[in-house]
């Protein structure tokens, strides 16, 4: 069974991992197409002696039949306004172009470099001021003032029109650097070096600009193009050196004598071409550079969602059959199989996790990070990070399979069928919205025959119910504390009274007072509404306070399931029996705490068989070979371990009967 | 709703205002203590006979101390102070170019035609960029956003002013549109909408440069935005809630993605600047840009202290006008 429905979707998430996957090597052919356009602009200002047909500094004498020439064997772009070779001068020009760029770009990475390391690593009243110069500097219109300057200069040679433009372009580079050091500063071999006694200058020269370098030169990449701008613009306006031959001057000249009326597009077009190869070729290398070190724009929780296809909810036969009872299930996940996209293929984070949910019950899901607990989570309402996809299994709620409904059909089961309760409310609130007005949204959306000012009474009633003013209801957010922020999101998930809730780690950054209160609340609200309530964590002590049933889960797996008590009484699976003896037992104190050795499996690296083998005391033979299946321990109380098999012959029971406490 | 509203308004009103101030002094500075001093040269300027020569020193006070007198004397009465008075009194002195034109006079007619150019095309790359940067984010990997970003790309390693020569020559000599100046010069006979119709069509080309450049910035700025708000976790909130993407967009994520942008465009004003100054260079448009070009040339230090003047100026109350906004939008920020 388990099997087919791996394989029947197994195809096309290949195909769209294989997708994603060309795009992440596109966004380095980008920069690779950048770094080439670069390097072949600086072989031809390396060799323009040898590959220019003339020597465009040297002086001739033309006559005006040689001035705007089309372009022929003997002058292949034509002539210019003063009878020169264009391609001679273009090919000098790619000279100024980069020696402008890099030296600029260089002078501009040493200011702001520095400007910004200081004002990040000392903070304080130098750092303000410092970041006031900087402002003071981003908000003067560059142009303006690069004129300005150079206008005022005696002498307009390169060399110091290099140094006007790499004075003037260090801003962004001092920014960027200041909120990397910033970040730098705060981290632990940081503060620990500095607690060992290592001087500033050590630490900034050994731990904070090895870490802040790559982004800086990526940021260096980008600022030589604005030199190059800067550079042309500065000599197409005739503010150049008028000595050298850059492409902004074979502009301005071509432009201020005539070419357009002449009709001349070989004189104007190839210099400004040659601006954009240059500017383009270090934007593409800059951006991929800039874009493969900055993680933050890797989320996005609006990818278009997809509909796992399939009809596997009729995979099941006994299915229907025990959703009909009467003591029916409000919610039946059967075989959820969920897999991320990876450069190397898909991974499988959640594998075959089958569980009910019973109207009034809190079902705790468990099990170390990592074990597939919040993509189980998520991945019920099919609200999966991008590169996520369900690829097998159902889930069924009030006899529809959520995993194959039409998007609209889901859209209207979410919050009113299930709500969820995320993990750190601290962003889970839009906070440029009034807390109320968030809750009312739900309210309305779900029920459009209740008017605004119902909604809004029943939001803060809602408020009310998790203990919080209802005169609050019109404050955002980042007025509220964690606490309450928490207890808000409990009022949003319950707003349209659901049937089911899914808290993911309510209550993971609360301290314990709040911690306790939150789960309390959950717990009898659950009761008095008769909702289902999944409770995701780590913590088997708030399992113990507040759940019914628990499901284990262990390398994507359910390890084992049950009813709290007697999990925590007769654990069945080692992995059980490992969490609880890592778990401290007010009750048995004398009971030695033990850590269980090594870690959860990476996805990339799943072992065979039972994933737990590796770290299990017990493993066998069989254990690496084949996948255990969940065997009956007794009534509702399952474990997928061999040892429980009952061909299995050999230790049958063996860890059941050593309980929590087997030392063997 | 927001308490401390007011500290957030004046901190921002206080900074703007040194901000000017700074502005103004090394405004001073760049002109009078740079080698290439602007007032002597001026007094040595063969154009100007002995008296205006005089005149100049008596004006700008070139015979007194540069910041603060120190031998005694009122310590006030110094070049700096002199500028700041004349400055109070709206005199930013006369062209030397212009005989009889005085320089706020002359700043204010060009001020008015940049307008007539940076506005209609600010408004219009604003709306463009803001859209497509939405839809880009929103498509993100697929046909739209990569032709979109293309685009930006390209349109941002154009130089302004080659994109405005190319758009010239195609105008000039495929539509026979005029390319340069505000009107046909000797006037069109007819009726006031014959003129206008003879504005419009000089302003084409050139508000069509600026605005393709700037709308690749305004879509890359817009697109950033987006994502970045796309990947917090209250859209995830608004998508369990079960909004359609349309109305987690409208009610969730538009709002907040235009904060940045209200800030990025305001930072952005330099860029328009930028550009505007080589539009009007290129089109010849009587612009801030083209005095300030012009100034250059002539070597009319008056005009060119004022132009760079009002233009730091502008763009600095811009972004004060900016930072009200964001404090207005966002309830995080006054409150802070």
């Amino acid at each position: 069974m388990a099997a087919t429905s791996q394989l029947i979707p197994a195809a096309p998430s290949a195909l769209a991992a294989r997708g994603r996957f060309g795009s992440a090597f596109l966004r380095n052919r980008v920069g690779m197409a950048g770094a080439v356009m670069i390097v072949i602009a600086a072989i031809v200002a390396v060799t323009a002696p040898f590959v220019a047909p003339y020597d465009p500094y040297e002086r001739v004498t033309v006559t005006i039949d040689d001035i705007y020439q089309a372009p022929s064997a003997a002058h292949p772009l034509g002539t210019d306004d003063g009878g020169g070779d264009v391609l001679s001068k273009l090919i000098y020009g790619a000279r100024v172009s980069l020696v402008v760029g890099f030296v600029a770009a260089f002078i501009s990475l040493i200011v702001g470099g520095t400007i910004g390391l200081l004002a990040g690593y000392f903070g304080g009243r130098l750092g303000a001021l410092l970041m006031r110069f900087t402002d003071f500097f981003l908000v003067i219109p560059d142009l303006a003032l690069l004129i300005v300057i150079v206008a005022v200069l005696r002498d307009r040679s390169l060399f110091n029109l290099i140094l006007v433009i790499g004075l003037l372009g260090w801003t962004t580079t001092a920014r960027l650097v200041r909120s990397q050091v910033l970040s730098l500063r705060e981290r632990k071999f940081v503060t620990r070096a500095r607690a060992i006694g290592a001087g500033d200058p050590y630490i900034i020269r050994h731990h904070i600009l090895p870490l802040a370098l790559p982004l800086m030169l990526a940021n260096t990449v980008l600022v030589i193009s604005l030199a190059i701008l800067a550079e042309s613009t500065l000599a197409f306006i005739g503010l150049g050196d008028p000595t050298v031959i850059s492409w902004g001057q074979m502009l301005n000249f071509a432009f201020g004598r005539g070419a357009v009326s002449a009709n001349a597009w070989w004189a104007l077009l190839p210099p400004g071409l040659a601006i954009v190869w240059v500017v383009l070729g270090t934007t593409l290398l800059g951006t991929a550079m800039e874009e493969a070190l900055n993680p933050r724009l890797r989320r996005h929780h609006l990818e278009t969602e997809e509909r796992p296809g399939g009809s596997r909810a009729s995979l099941l036969p006994g299915f229907a059959a025990a959703a009909a009872g009467a003591d029916a299930p409000v919610l039946s996940v059967r075989d959820l199989t969920i897999e991320f996209d990876s450069p190397a293929g898909p991974l499988r984070a959640v594998d075959g996790v089958s569980f009910d949910l019973r109207r009034g019950e809190t079902l705790g899901l468990v099990g170390e990070s990592g074990c597939g607990k919040t993509t189980t989570a998520l991945g019920l309402l099919r609200l999966l990070p991008p590169g996520g996809h369900v690829v097998g299994g159902s889930v069924l709620y009030d006899g529809r399979d959520l995993m194959t409904m039409e998007s609209d059909e889901l859209r209207a089961v979410r919050w009113s069928g299930l709500s969820i309760v995320f993990q750190g409310a601290m962003n889970a609130l839009n906070p440029v919205r009034n807390v109320g007005d968030q809750i009312s949204e739900a309210i309305l959306l779900h029920q459009p025959e209740i008017s605004r000012r119902d909604a809004a009474r029943r939001t803060r009633a809602l408020l009310a119910r998790v203990g919080i003013t209802a005169s609050r209801a019109g404050e955002y957010p980042h007025t509220f504390s964690g606490g309450m922020r928490q207890r808000a999101m409990i009022a949003l998930a319950l707003a349209c009274n659901p049937d089911v809730v899914i808290a993911d780690e309510p209550t993971t950054a609360l301290d314990v007072m709040i911690q306790a209160q939150i789960l309390e609340l959950l717990a009898s609200l659950s009761r008095e509404f008769g909702m289902g309530t999944i409770l995701v964590t780590h913590d088997l002590g708030v399992v113990a306070q507040v759940c019914s049933r628990v499901v284990v889960m262990y390398g994507g797996r359910v390890a084992e399931q049950g009813d709290v008590r007697t999990i925590f009484a007769e654990p069945s699976h080692p992995y059980t029996q490992a969490l609880l003896g890592a778990f401290p037992n007010v009750g048995d104190a004398d009971r030695a705490l033990r850590a269980i050795p090594g870690s959860p499996p990476r996805l990339d690296a799943l072992p065979t068989g039972c994933r737990f083998t590796p770290r299990c005391p017990y493993a066998f033979e069989r254990c690496p070979a084949e996948i255990p299946e969940l065997y009956v321990v007794d009534g509702d109380h399952r474990a997928a371990c061999f040892l429980l098999a009952p061909a299995a012959g050999i230790g049958s029971g063996t860890p059941t009967n050593g309980g929590r406490g087997s030392d063997a | 709703m927001a308490p401390s509203g007011g500290g957030y308004v004046l901190r921002k009103v206080g900074w703007a205002l040194v901000t000017v101030l700074v502005v103004i002094t090394f405004n001073f500075l760049l002109f009078r203590v740079l080698p290439g001093d602007p007032a002597k040269a001026g007094g040595k300027d063969p154009r100007l006979n002995p008296a205006t020569a005089a005149a100049l020193t008596e004006r700008f006070g070139l015979d007194k101390q540069v910041f603060l007198d120190l031998d005694g004397g009122n310590p006030l009465d110094t070049q700096y102070f002199a500028y700041l008075g004349a400055l109070a009194r709206g005199d930013l002195g006369e062209s030397y170019v212009f005989r009889d034109r005085n320089v706020v006079d002359l700043l204010g007619e060009a001020l008015v035609n940049t307008l007539w150019l940076v506005l209609p095309s600010q408004a219009m790359s604003i709306v463009l960029g803001v859209m497509l940067g939405l839809v880009a984010a929103w498509k993100r990997r697929t046909g739209v956003d990569v032709a979109a970003l293309a685009f930006s790309l390209f349109m941002w390693s154009l130089p302004t002013f080659f994109l405005g020569i190319i758009l010239l020559f195609v105008g000039a000599n495929w539509f026979d549109l005029p390319t340069s100046g505000r009107v046909t010069i000797g006037g069109v006979a007819g009726a006031w909408w014959d003129n206008l119709w003879d504005i419009g069509r000089h302003l084409l080309l050139p508000t069509l440069t600026l605005t393709l450049v700037l709308l690749g910035e305004y879509m890359l700025i817009m697109r950033s935005s987006v994502l970045e708000v796309f990947s917090e976790d209250y859209i995830l909130t608004a998508r369990a809630k079960g909004l359609s993407t349309y109305r987690i967009i409208r009610d969730h994520a538009l709002r907040n993605a235009m904060l940045p942008l209200v800030t990025l465009i305001a930072l952005n004003l330099a860029f328009t600047v930028s550009g505007a100054i080589q539009v009007e260079a290129v089109f010849s448009w009587p612009g801030l840009g083209s005095l300030t070009v012009d100034a250059v040339d002539q070597r009319d230090y008056p005009v060119l202290q004022g132009a760079f003047l009002l233009i730091a100026v502008a763009v600095v109350l811009a972004n004060l006008l900016a930072d009200l906004v964001y404090g207005w939008l966002d309830p995080r920020v006054a409150g802070a």
